[in-house]
Parts: C-alpha cells; sequence; structure tokens
C-alpha cells in the first residue's frame, strides 16, 4: 500500500481516494480531492494558497515545534595543547599573576640593558682598529695615484 | 463515454488524425456509450495526406478521409475506476485503427495509453504502447 501525495496540496493520498489525471504530454498529476483538481486546472500557484503544504512551508509556519527541539544542542569546548606547547604551560603561563610577569619584565629589561653595555664596550674597542687601517690605505694609494 | 457523433485522436501511424464515432460495438447494446476498451466504427474525418510515392508501395495501410473503418478506445477524458479503487482520466479521447479481424492498421502508438486494455484484451496494442498508465 502506497500513500501518494497529491500534486497540488501536498496532502497525502490513500488507496481508493482521490483523482489520477493523466495529462497530454504524459505527466501524472494526483489530486486528493475535487478541490485540489479545480484548483490545479485553473492553474492557481499553490505557494500562494494559504492552505497548502508549499505555502506553509515558504511561509514557515507551524515549524517553531521543530525548531525549538533542536536548539538544547550545545557544543562543549575542550581545552586542547598546540604543538609547540603543550597543556601545562599553557597553564602556567595563564596562572601567572600579575606580579609574577612584572618580575619577569623587569629581570628581562635589565638583562637587555647588560647586554647592551657589552656590545657598546666592544664596538668601541673593535672598530679603532678597522677605522685605522683605511687611512693607511688610501694615504698609500692617493701617492701612487699621482 | 464515447458515443454517436464523438472524436477521437488517433494516435497510431495509420495516417488518420481525427475520427468520429458512429457506432458503439458492444454485445447487447448498439447504441450507448464506448469507454476505454470498446471497439467502435468509426469515420476518419482528418487525414494526413497520402504522397503519389506511397500510394503506390503501401506496405503500411494507409487510410484517407472520409474511410469507415473500426478503432478501439484507449484513452478517455472521462474518469475509468480501478480495481483498487483509484480513477483515471486523461486529457481527451484517443483511439487506434483497427481492421474487421480486429488487428492493428498502424504499426506504432505515439502516447499513453490506458492500462484497463490489457483486462478487456488488446495485450498487444498495450505491448507496443510507448507508456502505459
Amino acid at each position: 500500500m502506497k500513500v501518494e501525495i497529491d500534486n497540488f496540496s501536498q496532502f497525502r493520498i490513500y488507496p481508493s481516494k482521490g483523482r489520477l489525471f493523466v495529462r497530454g504530454d504524459s505527466k501524472v498529476f494526483r489530486f486528493s480531492t475535487s478541490k485540489n483538481e479545480s484548483l490545479f486546472l485553473q492553474r492557481k500557484n499553490p505557494r500562494k494558497i494559504s492552505w497548502t503544504v508549499p505555502y506553509r512551508r515558504l511561509h514557515r509556519k507551524g515549524i517553531t515545534e521543530e525548531i525549538a527541539k533542536k536548539r538544547s544542542r550545545k557544543t562543549v569546548k575542550h581545552q586542547r595543547g598546540i604543538v609547540g606547547a603543550d597543556m601545562a604551560s599553557i597553564l602556567a603561563k595563564r596562572n601567572q599573576t600579575s606580579q609574577a610577569r612584572v618580575a619577569q619584565r623587569t629581570a628581562a629589561i635589565q638583562k637587555a640593558k647588560s647586554e647592551k653595555k657589552e656590545k657598546e664596550s666592544k664596538k668601541t674597542k673593535a672598530p679603532r682598529a678597522p677605522t685605522t687601517a683605511p687611512k693607511v690605505s688610501k694615504q698609500a694609494k692617493g701617492g701612487k695615484g699621482r | 463515454m464515447i458515443g454517436l457523433k464523438g472524436t477521437l485522436n488517433v494516435i497510431d501511424n495509420s495516417g488518420a488524425l481525427l475520427v468520429e464515432c458512429v457506432n458503439v460495438l458492444k454485445q447487447k447494446v448498439n447504441n450507448g456509450w464506448g469507454g476505454v476498451g470498446d471497439e467502435i466504427v468509426c469515420v476518419v474525418k482528418r487525414a494526413r495526406p497520402v504522397s503519389p510515392a506511397a500510394q503506390a508501395s503501401s506496405t503500411a495501410v494507409k487510410v484517407r478521409k472520409g474511410d469507415v473503418r473500426r478503432a478501439v478506445i484507449v484513452r478517455t477524458k472521462k474518469a475509468v475506476r480501478r480495481p483498487d479503487g483509484r480513477m483515471i482520466r486523461f486529457d481527451d479521447n484517443a483511439a487506434v485503427l483497427l481492421n474487421n479481424k480486429r488487428d492493428m492498421l498502424g504499426t506504432r502508438i505515439g502516447g499513453v495509453v490506458s492500462a484497463d486494455l490489457r483486462m478487456k484484451g488488446w495485450g498487444k496494442i498495450v505491448s507496443i504502447a510507448p507508456k502505459v498508465i
């Protein structure tokens, strides 16, 4: 037993109910009542006839119950570590107190300053040798060039 | 419900286009209404023009306007009831021409035919038909 659907209103057609219409182009249409049949033959658009299923779907009538059921699903977020930083280090960083961070920052600054000083002292010693060397070569070159 | 003066489209390739019913051949009643699967006597009202070349060599019998032939009704606009309770109706009335011995005149059928033909004993027509509903 197959329950067909109406070609106009999409109602269900049970066996021995309704009519079947074969159009000139061999297309088959099923109607559950003469009301559907008449409107179909008048070439009415089911999407504009408010009691049909196409209209209700188009205007989203009576669907709110289905949507309300589905909303109870919520995705739960899981904390995961990444390749570079595993879970423990992430937690450690997050749970650092602000004091600890400040202390870290000042330590880093101190370190940078000391390093910079060392660099400068090295620089002042080092470039003296190379600056004298080119002077000598230039003088020599100048003498030859004349 | 085809009766006297009822017109039917011819859907085989016998050459006729439109036939008009003259008599419904049913056993008990001479007049009355013909439905799907009933034999009728009809007059060819409109036929396809027969070219002189086809006249000379006629492998397929060509029918001309004014011929009186027999036909079987294959489609009716009036709804027919199926055993499972469905009502089926077509968009027009159609027939297939026959000779006096219930053989088809044409060789091909173009269009849908009703499946009620099989129940009335026209299995040959049903087997040739492209679509049966």
